[in-house]
């Protein structure tokens, strides 16, 4: 079914991802570089999901830092689905009912494409509203923990177990805890088709928005077009902040402090670059040596400042849709089906696909895969999100 | 535009070796790259401030207060290699 970090325990409880700490399990986001390493405290959001009576199951595998597309370059092995396509090992297992729910961090699509493949829901949180303590980093400025589950209300009761403000973490939001339940009904909400991110997509990633639309409009959701011109932008500008953030976080493993060490060396130049080339994959290697490429002096400029104005300039864009929206309507990924491939191509395959998510990463905003699409929801309108994939799933519809 | 010398840069910067193809792939992957920030350079941005934050974050500082959240021994047992009281590695003073 697929490829483990460690042995799950069946019977309803939670997974979480090898890039979230879990006291008492290996962690090793998915690398190498990280091999053995114990972490000395839990991450925030399992410690509540613990508080809250949930048990731990066990944790899933993950890309090398959540870096890829759906897993398949983790140092524990790809999760392959029936068909021989790639897969999420945590949202297999979700949607097998082997576990109740599972914590993913989401920091370039990742899980909203397992979920979309698997036919489960995710729900990537507003940026600030579940703690990041205890997530390996990557990508801080838009990478989120968020929740996976088959339904809809798992996920909310997931998700308010998880948020709220955590003084360990500088980026949390102050509000203590969050309601999900929202007052709107689904019949008065409005939902805004993104012309450009479906226009792109394969046939059957488009056929699924379609039916998804058509079944909001049969809720009474006023269903239109709507237009994002600068999306493509967005999934520039997220992908260079990523690199750079990813750049700067990855450069603490160094082979002498935690995790691997390379045996083969004879001065300390040789132990850090022979530990970090055999413990980091190629992609891994790519996404660092661009990120620091755009932070240098002569590009810093030109990518890296440029790309934190285009994300103000991508979150007024939307926030303006979402003066008349609810939510915007979307694909998860672009194609219904994803092959093993090269890893030389991994940089390229990960950058096209990202544009169907980069931008509730880029800005901060929630988004809720369900039914195969994806929904993006204006700033701590998480809850609203949730009522509309509870009401697609044939749910409590409000 | 990024050369095999600039590369070699980076690389020795970020304490990374890349294989002969691993190269040129990488200058491959930057030749892509910067042809879609080309595309970003056309977008108008002379009076947008940047946008750090997506959220309205201040940095959040504790309390100044001395603390040990974890214990030499506790820090040290995640390290390859250490003595009783040090992570140890190779001689740097000869």
């Amino acid at each position: 079914m697929g490829q483990f970090v460690t042995e799950i325990r069946p019977g309803g409880a939670i997974a979480v991802d090898d890039t979230i700490q879990v006291k008492g399990y290996e962690t090793k986001a998915g690398s190498r570089i990280l091999e053995g390493f114990q972490p000395l405290f839990g991450a925030e959001a399992v410690e509540r999901l613990e508080k809250a009576g949930y048990e731990i199951a066990g944790k899933t595998a993950v890309g090398e830092f959540g870096l890829d597309l759906l897993g398949e370059f983790s140092h524990s092995g790809a999760t392959l689905g029936a068909s021989g396509g790639l897969r999420g090992a945590a949202a297999e297992l979700a949607a097998a009912g082997t576990v109740k729910g599972a914590l993913c961090a989401d920091l370039n699509g990742a899980p909203r494409r397992a979920a979309a493949l698997s036919g489960v829901g995710f729900v990537k949180p507003t940026y600030g509203t579940v703690s990041r303590y205890g997530l390996i980093p990557c990508a801080c400025s838009g990478e989120q923990i968020g929740v996976m589950a088959k339904s809809a209300g798992d996920m909310r009761g997931l998700l308010e177990a998880v948020a709220g403000h955590d003084p360990k973490d500088g980026t949390s939001l102050p509000t203590e805890s969050y309601d999900y339940a929202d007052g709107k009904a689904v019949s008065e909400m409005r939902v805004g088709v993104v012309k450009e991110l479906t226009d792109a997509a394969s046939d059957g990633a488009r056929a699924k928005v379609q039916a998804q639309a058509d079944a909001l409009r049969g809720l009474g959701v006023a269903v239109g077009e709507v237009s994002l011109p600068l999306a493509d932008a967005a999934r520039t500008a997220w992908n260079i902040l990523l690199c750079a953030e990813t750049c700067n976080n990855l450069s603490r493993y160094d082979g002498v402090k935690f995790g691997y060490r390379s045996p083969d060396y004879r001065n300390i130049d040789e132990l850090y670059v022979n530990s970090r080339t055999e413990g980091f994959n190629f992609l891994t290697k790519a996404v660092i040596l661009y990120g620091s490429d755009v932070l240098s002096k002569g590009r810093y400029f030109a990518c890296y400042d440029k790309a934190l104005k285009v994300r103000r300039l991508v979150w007024e864009q939307s926030k303006a849709l979402f003066e008349n929206y609810d939510a915007l309507l979307c694909p998860a990924c672009g194609k219904t089906e994803y092959q093993p491939y090269d890893i030389k191509e991994a940089f390229g395959a990960v950058f096209a696909e990202s544009f169907y998510t980069a931008i509730p990463n880029l800005t901060g905003f929630p988004s809720v895969v369900c039914g195969g699409v994806q929904l993006i929801g204006d700033a701590l309108q998480d809850g609203r999100l949730l009522n509309l994939a509870e009401a697609l799933e044939g749910g409590a519809a409000k | 535009m990024m050369t095999a010398e600039g590369l070699s840069a980076l690389e020795a910067l970020n304490e990374l070796r890349l294989t002969p193809d691993e190269k040129m792939e990488t200058l491959s992957i930057f030749r892509r790259m910067e042809s879609y920030e080309a595309a970003l350079q056309e977008i108008p941005t002379d009076n947008v401030e940047v946008m750090v934050h997506v959220m309205p974050l201040a940095n959040v500082l504790r309390d100044d207060v001395q603390a040990q959240p974890f214990t030499r021994e506790s820090l040290l047992e995640g390290a390859p290699e250490h003595t009783e009281d040090s992570w140890q590695v190779p001689r740097l003073v000869k």
